[in-house]
Protein backbone atom coordinates (compact mmCIF):
# COMPACT_ATOMS: atom_id res chain seq x y z
CA UNK A 1 0.00 0.00 0.00
CA UNK A 2 2.74 2.51 0.55
CA UNK A 3 4.57 2.17 -2.37
CA UNK A 4 1.22 2.78 -3.82
CA UNK A 5 1.63 6.13 -5.98
CA UNK A 6 -0.48 9.29 -4.58
CA UNK A 7 -3.94 9.23 -5.98
CA UNK A 8 -4.41 12.79 -5.51
CA UNK A 9 -4.50 15.83 -7.93
CA UNK A 10 -3.57 19.00 -6.30
CA UNK A 11 -3.56 22.48 -7.37
CA UNK A 12 -2.15 24.64 -4.50
CA UNK A 13 -3.22 27.83 -6.61
CA UNK A 14 -6.92 26.96 -7.63
CA UNK A 15 -9.57 29.34 -5.78
CA UNK A 16 -10.47 25.79 -4.08
CA UNK A 17 -8.94 25.29 -0.61
CA UNK A 18 -6.89 22.53 -0.63
CA UNK A 19 -8.47 20.20 1.51
CA UNK A 20 -11.64 21.21 -0.17
CA UNK A 21 -9.63 19.43 -3.22
CA UNK A 22 -8.91 16.48 -1.22
CA UNK A 23 -12.06 15.52 0.24
CA UNK A 24 -14.12 16.39 -3.48
CA UNK A 25 -11.20 13.99 -4.75
CA UNK A 26 -11.75 11.07 -2.25
CA UNK A 27 -15.16 11.33 -3.54
CA UNK A 28 -14.44 10.77 -6.83
CA UNK A 29 -11.98 7.97 -6.10
CA UNK A 30 -15.16 6.48 -4.74
CA UNK A 31 -17.68 6.93 -6.73
CA UNK A 32 -15.32 5.86 -9.48
CA UNK A 33 -14.12 2.54 -7.71
CA UNK A 34 -10.66 3.29 -7.35
CA UNK A 35 -11.27 3.27 -3.84
CA UNK A 36 -13.01 0.76 -2.11
CA UNK A 37 -14.31 -0.38 1.55
CA UNK A 38 -11.71 -1.43 3.74
CA UNK A 39 -8.89 0.64 1.82
CA UNK A 40 -6.59 2.63 3.46
CA UNK A 41 -6.12 6.55 2.35
CA UNK A 42 -2.35 7.18 2.31
CA UNK A 43 -0.94 8.48 5.03
CA UNK A 44 -1.10 12.63 6.07
CA UNK A 45 2.88 12.74 5.96
CA UNK A 46 3.06 11.05 2.28
CA UNK A 47 0.14 12.91 0.81
CA UNK A 48 2.45 16.14 2.30
CA UNK A 49 5.66 15.25 0.99
CA UNK A 50 4.60 14.08 -2.19
CA UNK A 51 2.27 17.21 -3.09
CA UNK A 52 4.52 19.62 -1.14
CA UNK A 53 1.36 20.86 1.01
CA UNK A 54 1.04 21.53 4.35
CA UNK A 55 0.83 18.30 6.53
CA UNK A 56 -2.22 20.28 8.73
CA UNK A 57 -4.41 21.00 5.67
CA UNK A 58 -4.14 17.31 4.52
CA UNK A 59 -4.90 16.30 8.42
CA UNK A 60 -8.00 18.84 7.99
CA UNK A 61 -9.27 17.17 4.84
CA UNK A 62 -9.22 13.79 6.54
CA UNK A 63 -11.01 14.84 9.59
CA UNK A 64 -13.83 16.22 7.33
CA UNK A 65 -14.04 12.63 5.84
CA UNK A 66 -14.06 11.26 9.15
CA UNK A 67 -16.98 13.65 10.64
CA UNK A 68 -18.87 12.48 7.49
CA UNK A 69 -18.39 9.34 8.32
CA UNK A 70 -16.49 8.32 4.60
CA UNK A 71 -13.04 7.13 6.56
CA UNK A 72 -12.91 5.54 9.99
CA UNK A 73 -9.36 6.18 12.23
CA UNK A 74 -7.55 2.84 12.81
CA UNK A 75 -5.36 3.05 15.53
CA UNK A 76 -1.38 2.50 14.35
CA UNK A 77 -3.06 2.27 10.58
CA UNK A 78 -4.61 5.39 9.85
CA UNK A 79 -7.60 6.17 7.57
CA UNK A 80 -10.01 3.24 6.53
CA UNK A 81 -12.22 3.63 4.09
CA UNK A 82 -15.95 2.99 5.54
CA UNK A 83 -19.04 0.91 4.20
CA UNK A 84 -20.75 3.32 1.78
CA UNK A 85 -24.04 5.03 2.71
CA UNK A 86 -23.54 5.19 6.52
CA UNK A 87 -23.07 8.73 6.82
CA UNK A 88 -25.65 11.13 8.25
CA UNK A 89 -29.44 10.44 8.04
CA UNK A 90 -31.54 10.73 4.42
CA UNK A 91 -32.61 14.63 5.14
CA UNK A 92 -29.09 15.57 5.44
CA UNK A 93 -27.51 13.28 2.60
CA UNK A 94 -30.50 14.31 0.27
CA UNK A 95 -29.59 17.85 0.98
CA UNK A 96 -26.17 17.79 0.24
CA UNK A 97 -26.77 15.59 -3.28
CA UNK A 98 -29.12 18.84 -4.07
CA UNK A 99 -26.67 21.58 -3.00
CA UNK A 100 -24.55 19.55 -5.45
CA UNK A 101 -27.08 19.17 -8.20
CA UNK A 102 -28.26 22.76 -8.52
CA UNK A 103 -25.57 24.51 -10.19
CA UNK A 104 -26.31 21.26 -12.69
CA UNK A 105 -29.34 22.61 -13.27
CA UNK A 106 -28.66 26.10 -13.88
CA UNK A 107 -26.19 24.88 -16.37
CA UNK A 108 -29.10 23.04 -17.97
CA UNK A 109 -31.33 26.33 -17.67
CA UNK A 110 -28.55 28.58 -19.16
CA UNK A 111 -28.41 25.26 -21.97
CA UNK A 112 -31.73 26.36 -23.55
CA UNK A 113 -32.89 22.89 -22.20
CA UNK A 114 -36.81 22.79 -21.15
CA UNK A 115 -37.78 20.70 -17.96
CA UNK A 116 -38.60 17.43 -20.39
CA UNK A 117 -35.24 17.42 -21.74
CA UNK A 118 -33.17 17.75 -18.64
CA UNK A 119 -35.37 15.28 -16.71
CA UNK A 120 -34.35 13.24 -20.29
CA UNK A 121 -30.77 13.14 -18.91
CA UNK A 122 -31.26 12.45 -15.57
CA UNK A 123 -33.07 9.80 -16.38
CA UNK A 124 -30.73 8.33 -18.99
CA UNK A 125 -27.86 8.52 -16.17
CA UNK A 126 -29.91 7.12 -13.27
CA UNK A 127 -30.23 4.77 -16.43
CA UNK A 128 -26.44 3.90 -16.97
CA UNK A 129 -25.87 3.72 -13.10
CA UNK A 130 -28.41 0.96 -12.73
CA UNK A 131 -27.03 -0.73 -15.63
CA UNK A 132 -23.25 -0.93 -13.79
CA UNK A 133 -24.49 -1.72 -10.49
CA UNK A 134 -26.75 -4.61 -11.86
CA UNK A 135 -24.92 -5.53 -15.04
CA UNK B 1 4.20 32.65 19.79
CA UNK B 2 4.37 36.13 18.53
CA UNK B 3 1.83 39.05 20.06
CA UNK B 4 1.88 42.78 18.32
CA UNK B 5 -0.16 45.08 19.00
CA UNK B 6 -1.00 48.57 18.04
CA UNK B 7 3.00 48.92 16.36
CA UNK B 8 3.47 52.04 15.18
CA UNK B 9 6.93 53.10 13.80
CA UNK B 10 8.00 55.91 11.42
CA UNK B 11 11.11 57.48 9.38
CA UNK B 12 12.05 60.48 10.06
CA UNK B 13 8.27 61.91 9.07
CA UNK B 14 7.14 58.96 6.49
CA UNK B 15 4.55 56.82 9.03
CA UNK B 16 5.29 52.85 7.85
CA UNK B 17 3.70 51.20 10.72
CA UNK B 18 0.32 52.47 11.29
CA UNK B 19 -0.65 50.30 14.33
CA UNK B 20 -0.37 46.87 13.38
CA UNK B 21 -2.32 44.27 15.56
CA UNK B 22 -1.09 40.16 14.96
CA UNK B 23 -1.17 37.47 16.73
CA UNK B 24 0.37 34.21 16.04
CA UNK B 25 -0.12 30.89 18.11
CA UNK B 26 2.19 28.59 18.27
CA UNK B 27 2.67 25.30 15.16
CA UNK B 28 1.24 28.42 12.77
CA UNK B 29 2.99 29.02 9.31
CA UNK B 30 1.96 32.19 8.26
CA UNK B 31 2.62 33.99 4.87
CA UNK B 32 2.49 37.54 5.02
CA UNK B 33 1.57 39.40 1.94
CA UNK B 34 2.04 42.90 0.74
CA UNK B 35 2.79 45.34 -1.93
CA UNK B 36 6.18 46.37 -2.17
CA UNK B 37 6.55 49.18 0.35
CA UNK B 38 3.73 48.49 2.40
CA UNK B 39 5.63 47.73 5.24
CA UNK B 40 6.69 43.79 5.62
CA UNK B 41 10.33 44.02 6.44
CA UNK B 42 9.63 47.13 8.99
CA UNK B 43 7.12 44.70 10.78
CA UNK B 44 9.50 41.73 10.65
CA UNK B 45 12.40 44.51 11.79
CA UNK B 46 10.73 45.20 14.87
CA UNK B 47 9.50 41.58 15.65
CA UNK B 48 12.77 40.93 16.06
CA UNK B 49 14.37 43.75 18.30
CA UNK B 50 16.25 44.59 14.42
CA UNK B 51 14.25 48.03 14.76
CA UNK B 52 12.91 49.89 17.49
CA UNK B 53 9.76 50.50 16.93
CA UNK B 54 8.18 54.16 17.93
CA UNK B 55 4.62 53.08 19.40
CA UNK B 56 2.97 49.85 20.54
CA UNK B 57 4.48 46.63 21.55
CA UNK B 58 5.51 43.53 20.12
CA UNK B 59 6.37 40.63 21.91
CA UNK B 60 7.94 37.18 21.01
CA UNK B 61 7.32 33.78 23.49
CA UNK B 62 6.25 37.25 25.86
CA UNK B 63 9.82 38.86 25.28
CA UNK B 64 9.40 42.11 24.43
CA UNK B 65 10.91 42.44 20.95
CA UNK B 66 13.42 44.97 21.95
CA UNK B 67 14.70 43.21 25.35
CA UNK B 68 14.85 39.96 23.87
CA UNK B 69 16.75 37.35 26.11
CA UNK B 70 19.50 35.32 25.25
CA UNK B 71 17.02 32.44 25.90
CA UNK B 72 14.38 33.58 23.21
CA UNK B 73 17.25 34.52 21.07
CA UNK B 74 18.19 31.26 20.58
CA UNK B 75 14.92 29.72 20.11
CA UNK B 76 14.83 32.36 16.84
CA UNK B 77 15.91 31.66 13.23
CA UNK B 78 15.84 34.76 10.79
CA UNK B 79 16.52 34.68 7.40
CA UNK B 80 16.95 38.74 5.80
CA UNK B 81 16.21 39.61 2.54
CA UNK B 82 19.34 40.53 1.76
CA UNK B 83 21.74 37.99 3.56
CA UNK B 84 24.46 39.30 5.47
CA UNK B 85 28.09 37.13 5.22
CA UNK B 86 31.60 37.05 5.30
CA UNK B 87 33.19 37.33 1.37
CA UNK B 88 36.23 36.12 2.68
CA UNK B 89 35.47 32.31 4.34
CA UNK B 90 34.45 29.91 2.74
CA UNK B 91 30.73 27.94 3.17
CA UNK B 92 32.03 25.33 5.40
CA UNK B 93 33.87 28.19 7.81
CA UNK B 94 30.83 30.24 7.57
CA UNK B 95 28.53 27.63 9.12
CA UNK B 96 31.00 25.99 11.62
CA UNK B 97 31.60 29.96 12.63
CA UNK B 98 27.48 30.24 13.06
CA UNK B 99 27.37 26.97 14.58
CA UNK B 100 29.78 27.58 17.64
CA UNK B 101 26.94 30.08 18.73
CA UNK B 102 24.40 27.46 19.00
CA UNK B 103 24.84 24.69 21.70
CA UNK B 104 21.55 23.44 19.61
CA UNK B 105 23.09 23.04 16.10
CA UNK B 106 22.04 19.81 14.45
CA UNK B 107 25.78 18.91 12.43
CA UNK B 108 23.54 15.97 10.48
CA UNK B 109 20.88 17.93 9.79
CA UNK B 110 22.64 20.74 8.00
CA UNK B 111 24.92 18.40 6.42
CA UNK B 112 22.28 16.43 4.63
CA UNK B 113 20.47 20.21 3.78
CA UNK B 114 24.18 21.07 2.06
CA UNK B 115 24.14 17.69 0.43
CA UNK B 116 20.69 18.50 -0.90
CA UNK B 117 20.79 22.28 -2.00
CA UNK B 118 24.38 21.32 -3.15
CA UNK B 119 25.57 23.66 -1.52
CA UNK B 120 30.01 24.35 -2.64
CA UNK B 121 31.32 23.64 0.75
CA UNK B 122 34.96 24.63 0.09
CA UNK B 123 34.14 27.69 -2.15
CA UNK B 124 34.20 31.20 -0.69
CA UNK B 125 31.00 32.81 0.25
CA UNK B 126 32.37 36.20 -1.77
CA UNK B 127 31.97 34.64 -5.04
CA UNK B 128 28.64 32.55 -4.40
CA UNK B 129 25.57 33.57 -6.49
CA UNK B 130 22.53 35.27 -5.27
CA UNK B 131 20.37 31.93 -4.89
CA UNK B 132 23.20 30.49 -3.36
CA UNK B 133 23.75 32.97 -0.89
CA UNK B 134 19.62 33.08 -0.19
CA UNK B 135 20.05 29.01 1.11
CA UNK B 136 22.78 29.49 3.11
CA UNK B 137 21.34 32.10 4.69
CA UNK B 138 18.50 29.75 5.01
CA UNK B 139 20.72 26.47 5.87
CA UNK B 140 22.32 28.94 8.84
CA UNK B 141 18.61 29.87 10.00
CA UNK B 142 17.62 26.45 10.39
CA UNK B 143 20.54 24.77 11.68
CA UNK B 144 19.52 25.23 15.18
CA UNK B 145 16.01 23.91 14.63
CA UNK B 146 14.64 26.77 15.70
CA UNK B 147 10.93 27.40 17.73
CA UNK B 148 10.19 30.06 15.12
CA UNK B 149 11.67 31.04 12.08
CA UNK B 150 11.30 33.91 10.37
CA UNK B 151 11.84 34.49 6.61
CA UNK B 152 12.10 37.65 4.91
CA UNK B 153 11.33 36.98 1.09
CA UNK B 154 13.59 33.91 1.30
CA UNK B 155 12.78 32.56 -2.12
CA UNK B 156 12.90 35.32 -4.50
CA UNK B 157 16.23 34.17 -5.88
CA UNK B 158 15.93 30.51 -6.02
CA UNK B 159 15.03 28.70 -8.92
CA UNK B 160 11.49 26.41 -8.98
CA UNK B 161 13.37 23.65 -8.04
CA UNK B 162 15.13 24.69 -5.81
CA UNK B 163 11.73 26.49 -4.26
CA UNK B 164 10.16 23.34 -4.54
CA UNK B 165 12.54 21.56 -2.18
CA UNK B 166 12.89 24.35 0.07
CA UNK B 167 9.27 24.25 0.72
CA UNK B 168 9.49 20.70 0.78
CA UNK B 169 12.20 20.92 3.75
CA UNK B 170 10.36 23.81 5.29
CA UNK B 171 7.45 21.10 5.23
CA UNK B 172 9.29 18.29 7.08
CA UNK B 173 10.05 21.44 10.14
CA UNK B 174 6.72 22.40 10.33
CA UNK B 175 5.93 18.78 10.79
CA UNK B 176 6.90 18.76 13.91
CA UNK B 177 4.95 19.99 16.63
CA UNK B 178 4.65 23.61 17.85
CA UNK B 179 7.33 25.41 15.30
CA UNK B 180 6.14 28.17 13.39
CA UNK B 181 7.16 29.81 10.66
CA UNK B 182 6.49 33.34 9.52
CA UNK B 183 7.01 34.15 6.24
CA UNK B 184 6.31 37.33 3.54
CA UNK B 185 6.46 36.63 0.14
CA UNK B 186 5.71 37.34 -2.98
CA UNK B 187 4.67 34.31 -4.90
CA UNK B 188 1.37 33.38 -3.95
CA UNK B 189 1.64 30.01 -5.30
CA UNK B 190 4.48 28.96 -2.59
CA UNK B 191 2.22 30.51 0.01
CA UNK B 192 -1.02 28.71 -0.84
CA UNK B 193 1.21 25.11 -0.21
CA UNK B 194 2.40 25.56 3.01
CA UNK B 195 0.53 28.42 5.20
CA UNK B 196 -1.96 27.73 6.66
CA UNK B 197 -2.78 31.26 7.86
CA UNK B 198 -2.33 34.61 5.79
CA UNK B 199 -1.76 37.79 6.57
CA UNK B 200 -2.21 41.06 3.84
CA UNK B 201 -0.61 44.09 4.79
CA UNK B 202 -1.83 47.53 3.33
CA UNK B 203 -0.43 50.71 4.19
CA UNK B 204 1.28 50.15 7.47
CA UNK B 205 -1.81 48.14 8.53
CA UNK B 206 -2.86 44.30 8.37
CA UNK B 207 -6.02 44.49 6.16
CA UNK B 208 -6.97 40.69 6.89
CA UNK B 209 -5.80 38.04 9.14
CA UNK B 210 -6.92 34.62 8.90
CA UNK B 211 -7.34 30.89 7.74
CA UNK B 212 -6.25 30.49 3.87
CA UNK B 213 -8.81 28.11 3.81
CA UNK B 214 -11.41 30.92 5.12
CA UNK B 215 -10.29 33.67 2.93
CA UNK B 216 -10.82 31.23 -0.20
CA UNK B 217 -14.15 30.12 0.72
CA UNK B 218 -15.03 33.86 1.88
CA UNK B 219 -14.00 36.14 -1.52
CA UNK B 220 -15.76 34.69 -4.27
CA UNK B 221 -16.16 36.81 -7.52
CA UNK B 222 -20.19 36.62 -8.82
CA UNK B 223 -21.29 37.44 -12.40
CA UNK B 224 -24.62 38.09 -12.71
CA UNK B 225 -26.35 38.30 -16.10
CA UNK B 226 -29.99 39.92 -15.78
CA UNK B 227 -32.46 39.50 -18.11
CA UNK B 228 -33.37 43.23 -17.56
CA UNK B 229 -30.93 46.59 -17.74
CA UNK B 230 -30.04 47.07 -14.29
CA UNK B 231 -30.42 50.45 -12.66
CA UNK B 232 -27.05 53.00 -12.06
CA UNK B 233 -27.52 52.22 -8.27
CA UNK B 234 -26.86 48.49 -8.46
CA UNK B 235 -24.66 48.17 -5.37
CA UNK B 236 -24.13 45.12 -3.20
CA UNK B 237 -23.44 45.53 0.09
CA UNK B 238 -19.95 45.28 1.28
CA UNK B 239 -18.31 44.62 -2.01
CA UNK B 240 -15.36 44.83 -2.52
CA UNK B 241 -15.44 45.43 -6.28
CA UNK B 242 -18.91 45.81 -8.12
CA UNK B 243 -18.65 46.85 -11.76
CA UNK B 244 -21.83 47.53 -13.92
CA UNK B 245 -22.61 47.42 -17.64
CA UNK B 246 -25.91 47.39 -19.06
CA UNK B 247 -27.75 43.82 -17.99
CA UNK B 248 -24.27 42.82 -16.54
CA UNK B 249 -22.41 43.07 -13.40
CA UNK B 250 -19.76 41.54 -11.97
CA UNK B 251 -19.37 41.64 -8.37
CA UNK B 252 -16.33 40.87 -5.72
CA UNK B 253 -17.80 40.46 -2.14
CA UNK B 254 -15.60 39.11 1.27
CA UNK B 255 -17.94 37.66 2.98
CA UNK B 256 -19.76 34.70 0.70
CA UNK B 257 -22.50 32.42 1.31
CA UNK B 258 -25.02 30.63 -0.71
CA UNK B 259 -27.83 32.70 0.36
CA UNK B 260 -26.35 36.17 -0.89
CA UNK B 261 -26.88 34.54 -4.56
CA UNK B 262 -31.06 33.01 -3.77
CA UNK B 263 -31.11 36.90 -3.22
CA UNK B 264 -29.44 38.37 -6.31
CA UNK B 265 -31.55 35.73 -8.52
CA UNK B 266 -34.52 37.03 -6.96
CA UNK B 267 -33.80 40.56 -6.53
CA UNK B 268 -32.21 41.07 -9.74
CA UNK B 269 -34.10 38.49 -12.06
CA UNK B 270 -30.86 37.54 -12.85
CA UNK B 271 -28.30 34.28 -13.36
CA UNK B 272 -26.16 34.10 -10.53
CA UNK B 273 -22.56 32.44 -11.38
CA UNK B 274 -19.84 31.87 -8.86
CA UNK B 275 -16.48 31.97 -9.54
CA UNK B 276 -13.44 30.81 -6.52
CA UNK B 277 -10.38 33.24 -6.34
CA UNK B 278 -7.37 31.65 -5.86
CA UNK B 279 -4.86 33.98 -3.18
CA UNK B 280 -3.06 36.02 -6.15
CA UNK B 281 -6.63 37.18 -7.61
CA UNK B 282 -7.65 37.65 -4.24
CA UNK B 283 -4.68 40.01 -3.63
CA UNK B 284 -5.45 42.19 -6.62
CA UNK B 285 -9.10 42.36 -5.83
CA UNK B 286 -8.65 43.86 -2.11
CA UNK B 287 -5.76 46.00 -3.84
CA UNK B 288 -8.22 47.44 -6.42
CA UNK B 289 -11.07 48.91 -4.35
Amino acid sequence: MSSKPIPFEIHPSSGVPIYRQLVDQVYALLAGGQLAEGELLPSVRRVAQAAAVNPMTVSKAYSLLESQGVVQRVRGQGMRVTKPQAAGNLEEREDQFRRFLEPAFHRAQQLGLDEAETRQVVESLLQELRKTQNP
Amino acid sequence: MIKINQLEKHFDSKQVLQGVDLEVPSGTVLGLLGQNGCGKTTLIKCLLGLLRPTGGTASILGDDAWNLSADTKSRLGYVPQEVVSYPWMRVRQVIAYTAAFYPSWNGPFVDELCRRWQLPLEDRVGPLSVGQLQTLGIVLAMGHEPDLLVLDEPVASLDPSARRQFLRTLLEIVDQPNRTVLFSTHITSDLERVANRVAIMREGKIAFHGELDSLKERVKRLHIASRQELPRSFAVLGALRCEVEGTAATVSVDDFDESLVDEMRTTWDAEVTVHDLNLEEIFVEMHNQ
